[in-house]
C-alpha cells in the first residue's frame, strides 16, 4: 500500500505542475530535405511589387521590408522603410525577434531573387512564418514601379489603371528613388528586356 | 534536441540498436512482473488480478508526464513524435479481434513471446495462431483493403477535440488511472482466487 501512495504522491503533483504550466511553444524542429522540397513546391512565397508598392504608399505598418544585400549596396539604394539584414548575418541573435514573429509581414528583397530566396529558405527551415520574397527582386521592382512601361493605347482599362498606379507609386516613393536608383537599375537592364515578353503574358498581380 | 533519430543526432541504424536494447529490457521486465503467466494476464478480465492494468497504466502515465516535462524543458519536440494515425473502422475491428484473442489465448502478442522465451507451450501455440493470422491478413489483403483504409481520421488527440491543454488532459488521465487502480484493487478483494 505504501509504495502505491508514494507513486500517487509523486505522479499526481507532477501532473498538476504540468497542467498548470504553459506548454512549450518553442519551435526547434528542422525540416528534412523532403519536407523542405514540399514547402518550396507547394508554398508560394512571392509578393508582387504592385502589392508592396501599394502597402508602402498607404504606409501599411504591417509591412517590413528586409534588404538581404550587403550594407554597401543597401547604402547606395534601398526601398523606403527597409532594414538591412545581410544574408551572412541572417542567423545573428539580434535579428531573431524580427524574423520570428507573427505580427508583421517580412518581405525579403535583393537585386534578383537568389539571395532573398535563400533567406526565405533558411527562415522556413527554422519554422518561422510571415516571411515573403519580393517577386523578381529590385530588378523587377525597377521595371514595374520605378520605370513602368506605358501600355499601348489599345490596352484594356485595367492595364492602363495598373500603369497609372505604378506611375503614381513611383512618384510617391520618389523620395528615395533618385538618380542613384538609375545606377543600380542599369545593370539590370538585360534582365528587364529579357523578361519583357514574359511579363506581358503573365499579366497583373 | 529530441527525438534523436528524427533530428539526425543518431542514425536510423543506431536507432534500431536502441530499439533492440529497449525491447530486451521491456521483455525482461514483463517476464519479471509475471506477465508470462496467462492466468495472471486473464485475471484483469475476471477481476482477480489487475496487475496488467496497473503496470501498463503506470508505465503510460509515467511516460506521458515525462514527455510533457521533456517538452517543457525543450529536450524533445512532441510534434515529431510518431503517433499511429487513426483508421476508425480498422481500429475498432482490430481492438475486438485483439481483445477476443487476449481472452481466448491468455496472452497479448508481446507477452506471448515473453512466455515463449521461458518455454511455455501455450505461448508457442499462441504464436502459431498469431502467425496464421498474419498470413491470412497478408494474403487476403485485397479483400479487406477498403475496410482497412476506411474512415481515416488523421491523428486526432482527445485533448484537441475537447479543446483542453495537453497538460490538463494529462492530469485528468492520471486521476482517472489512479481511480481505476483503486477500483482494480477493490475487484481483487471482491473476486479473489486462491491459486492461479
Amino acid at each position: 500500500m505504501n509504495s502505491r501512495i508514494l507513486l500517487a504522491g509523486f505522479l499526481i503533483p507532477m501532473a498538476m505542475i504540468i497542467a498548470a504550466v504553459p506548454s512549450n511553444k518553442t519551435k526547434q524542429y528542422k525540416l528534412t530535405a523532403n519536407q523542405l522540397l514540399q514547402e518550396a513546391v507547394s508554398y508560394e512565397p512571392y509578393i508582387h511589387p504592385d502589392n508592396v508598392a501599394d502597402m508602402l504608399v498607404q504606409q501599411d505598418p504591417s509591412l517590413q521590408l528586409i534588404d538581404v544585400r550587403t550594407p554597401d549596396e543597401f547604402d547606395k539604394f534601398s526601398l523606403p522603410g527597409a532594414i538591412n539584414i545581410p544574408l551572412s548575418e541572417l542567423l545573428a541573435d539580434q535579428y531573431v525577434d524580427l524574423l520570428d514573429q507573427g505580427v508583421k509581414m517580412n518581405v525579403f528583397y535583393s537585386n534578383g531573387t537568389l539571395k532573398s530566396n535563400e533567406a526565405w529558405m533558411i527562415t522556413r527551415q527554422l519554422g518561422y512564418s510571415n516571411n515573403y520574397v519580393l517577386q523578381g527582386g529590385l530588378n523587377y521592382w525597377a521595371e514595374t514601379i520605378i520605370n513602368p512601361v506605358p501600355p499601348a493605347s489599345t490596352s484594356p482599362d485595367e492595364e492602363i489603371a495598373k500603369y497609372n498606379f505604378r506611375k503614381g507609386a513611383s512618384m510617391a516613393l520618389g523620395g528615395d528613388v533618385d538618380t542613384k536608383s538609375a545606377e543600380t537599375a542599369v545593370p539590370a537592364v538585360p534582365v528587364i528586356t529579357a523578361k519583357q515578353a514574359k511579363k506581358r503574358v503573365a499579366g497583373g498581380c | 534536441m529530441g527525438p534523436l533519430a528524427a533530428n539526425e543526432i543518431i542514425s536510423q541504424d543506431t536507432n534500431l540498436i536502441f530499439a533492440f536494447l529497449i525491447g530486451i529490457g521491456f521483455g525482461f521486465v514483463l517476464e519479471g512482473a509475471g506477465f508470462s503467466s496467462s492466468r495472471k494476464l486473464a485475471g484483469v478480465f475476471y477481476g482477480y488480478d489487475t496487475v496488467v492494468l496497473k503496470v501498463f497504466f503506470t508505465a503510460g502515465i509515467t511516460a506521458m508526464i515525462g514527455l510533457l516535462f521533456f517538452s517543457l524543458f525543450g529536450w524533445i519536440d512532441l510534434s515529431l513524435i510518431y503517433i499511429n494515425p487513426t483508421f476508425l473502422y480498422s481500429a475498432i475491428a482490430g481492438g475486438v479481434i485483439m481483445g477476443a484473442g487476449f481472452i481466448l489465448g491468455g496472452f497479448c502478442p508481446g507477452t506471448s513471446f515473453c512466455a515463449a522465451s521461458i518455454g511455455k507451450i501455450d505461448a508457442l501455440v499462441f504464436i502459431g495462431g498469431l502467425l496464421i493470422g498474419i498470413l491470412i491478413f497478408g494474403e487476403g489483403y485485397a479483400l479487406w483493403e477498403g475496410f482497412y483504409n476506411a474512415k481515416f481520421l488523421g491523428i486526432p488527440k482527445i485533448s484537441e477535440s475537447l479543446g483542453l491543454k495537453d497538460g490538463l488532459m494529462a492530469l485528468i488521465i492520471v486521476l482517472v488511472a489512479f481511480a481505476m487502480f483503486w477500483v482494480g484493487e477493490w475487484a481483487e478483494k471482491k473476486f479473489p482466487r486462491e491459486e492461479y
